[in-house]
């Protein structure tokens, strides 16, 4: 018996905070605003349905209380069936569990979604919501960005004095995908208000990739699109870069803890592909001409879990 | 000798006429010209105003004419609201759709953009689809980004397999079929909607759609020359 406990149960013991800290690098503070993110999601087949097994496993070490969903929730048909195999089964542990999801529009989802209860987007293409305090989301419909989308959101930024300001949204203004890259157009449409308003994080899909992109005036972008489908090898390192990940499905956790966001990018499988942290530096003010707000990531913020 | 003596100048000529700088310097198709009915020239004359000007007051006009439809519909129709219940949106849409269906009965293509107005239409997109622009200058730069993204819908499309859409008014947009992204730079340029209504372009073509009721409302065939 003490045999066993020396060989088998004694070196499992001492590995087991290793395996942990392996697999969550987010700090999980007791307070703190703690969030999943998913993108490109309503396929119904096998690997949205492990990515979402992942997510429900994790959320029981880390207890996050919403989801982010960047849009493409619904691919294909939308008949109520679809809606089931491609959301709400594939979710009904997180649903069941109290999990809230707040959806952003893809070009692959019909408008009439923003009807659908469970994506909580009260019937608009795009809107905001604060889940905490000094915590801001401003969803937007990247599909059609016209002058009156454009003028709610110089608005609402304006308006608010949250600390944090996060905007997610199908179309990524900055990417190295092969497939689409840049979205250059929106990003001169959004990019001035970002930075106008202190916008300090911005989630995005559309590349069935993950990517994390180099700070770009002051704000964090992160691209997760390969919450069910997987354009593998599609990503090319360029110099907008800091870290991606094209040969797996992932999500992202997030979590924010004061004046600081720290993230993890993981697989279906549970790997870890990415985590680190950015700063909020600053105090925001809710006026029109303030400066932006810098987001810096802390240095060695990288250092985990490199490919 | 002769024959050496102009071989030097026709390869270069050649060469000139071949080479890929020439091929990007290619002129950018004609404009379309500007065609105003001579009703709307009468009228123009008439009321001392632009004929450009009435032709887009006509559109609104047209629009307005149309949302009075929707409204009434939407009177008769199941209300679209917030539900955890994907059939009940469904069959909203679905009964939105009918009722304008059936009021439109016999509406056709041009009712709503009439030919002078897809003239117009034409014409507003031209500088961000097709117009002239120098290499290196932002205009060259947003025609650049709309065809890419053009391109990428037409793609999407593709490998989404969905069915095609039918250009033909009244006919539902087929749900299982992505919606092509709307270029912002277009949507700049063209007459506002109200928020039921939207502009998609399909290929070459510039639908609006009846968001509320996924139909068709009316199009532009060749809207991008």
């Amino acid at each position: 018996m003490r045999r066993t406990f020396l060989f088998v149960l004694m070196p499992l013991m001492l590995t087991m905070p290793a395996l942990i800290a392996q697999n969550f690098t987010v700090p999980m503070k007791n307070g703190s605003l703690k969030f999943a993110v998913i993108g490109d999601t309503g396929t119904g087949d096998k690997h949205q349905l492990a990515v979402a097994k992942q997510l429900a496993a994790t959320r029981a070490k880390f207890p996050f209380g919403f989801v982010i969903m960047v849009g493409d929730n619904i691919y294909g048909g939308n008949s109520a069936k679809d809606f089931d195999r491609k959301f709400a089964l594939p979710y009904k542990p997180l649903l069941d569990g109290g999990v809230r999801f707040y959806a952003a529009l893809g070009n692959h989802d019909d408008p009439s979604e923003r009807f659908y209860k469970p994506f909580n987007m009260n019937g608009e293409r795009y809107y905001t919501f604060k889940p905490a305090d000094g915590v801001r989301f401003f969803a937007l419909d990247s599909n059609y960005m016209d002058e009156k989308q454009l003028k709610w959101l110089d608005e609402q930024l304006a308006m608010s004095a949250s600390d944090w300001k996060i905007a997610f949204f199908h179309h990524p203004p900055y990417s190295s995908g092969e497939t689409h890259g840049s979205n250059e157009t929106l990003r001169t449409q959004l990019e001035p208000m970002f930075v106008k308003h202190g916008v300090n994080v911005v989630l995005t899909g559309h590349e069935h990739f993950y990517e994390r992109i180099k700070p770009q005036k002051g704000i964090a972008y992160f691209i997760t699109g390969s919450s069910a489908k997987l354009r593998e090898g599609n990503l090319t390192q360029t110099q907008l870069t800091a870290k991606g990940f094209d040969t797996g499905y992932t999500f992202m956790i997030v979590e924010i803890a004061g004046d600081d966001m720290y993230y993890q990018a993981i697989t279906d499988t549970g790997a870890t592909v990415d985590s680190g942290s950015v700063r909020r530096v600053g105090k925001v003010e809710p006026t029109p001409d303030r400066s932006a707000q810098p987001v810096v990531p802390p240095s060695g913020s990288d250092k985990r879990n490199r490919q | 000798m002769n024959v050496i003596r102009f071989a030097g100048p026709a390869a270069l000529t050649f060469a000139i006429l071949a080479s890929p700088a020439t091929a990007q310097t290619k002129a950018a198709p004609e404009p379309p010209k500007p065609r105003v009915s001579e009703a709307t020239k009468q009228k123009a004359a008439e009321q001392d105003a632009n004929p450009e000007a009435l032709v887009l007051a006509d559109f609104q006009k047209r629009i307005d004419a149309y949302m009075t439809i929707h409204k009434e519909a939407a009177k008769d129709a199941p209300p679209l609201k917030e539900t955890k219940n994907p059939a009940e949106i469904k069959a909203a849409q679905d009964a939105l759709g009918a009722t304008i269906r059936a009021a439109r009965a016999m509406a056709k293509q041009g009712d709503i953009v009439t030919p002078e107005l897809q003239n117009k239409f034409r014409r507003l997109m031209y500088p961000v689809v097709a117009g002239p622009a120098q290499k290196g200058t932002a205009e060259r730069e947003v025609q650049a980004d709309v065809k890419e993204e053009l391109k990428e819908n037409t793609e999407e499309r593709k490998e989404e397999s969905g069915k095609p859409v039918v250009l033909k008014v009244n006919a539902t947009y087929p749900p299982d079929t992505p919606l092509p992204t709307t270029p912002p730079q277009i949507l700049m340029n063209l007459p506002k909607l109200p928020e039921q209504l939207e502009y998609r372009i399909i290929g070459k073509n510039l639908i609006i759609r009846d968001v509320d009721a996924n139909i068709i409302v009316d199009f532009v065939p060749n809207a991008i020359q």
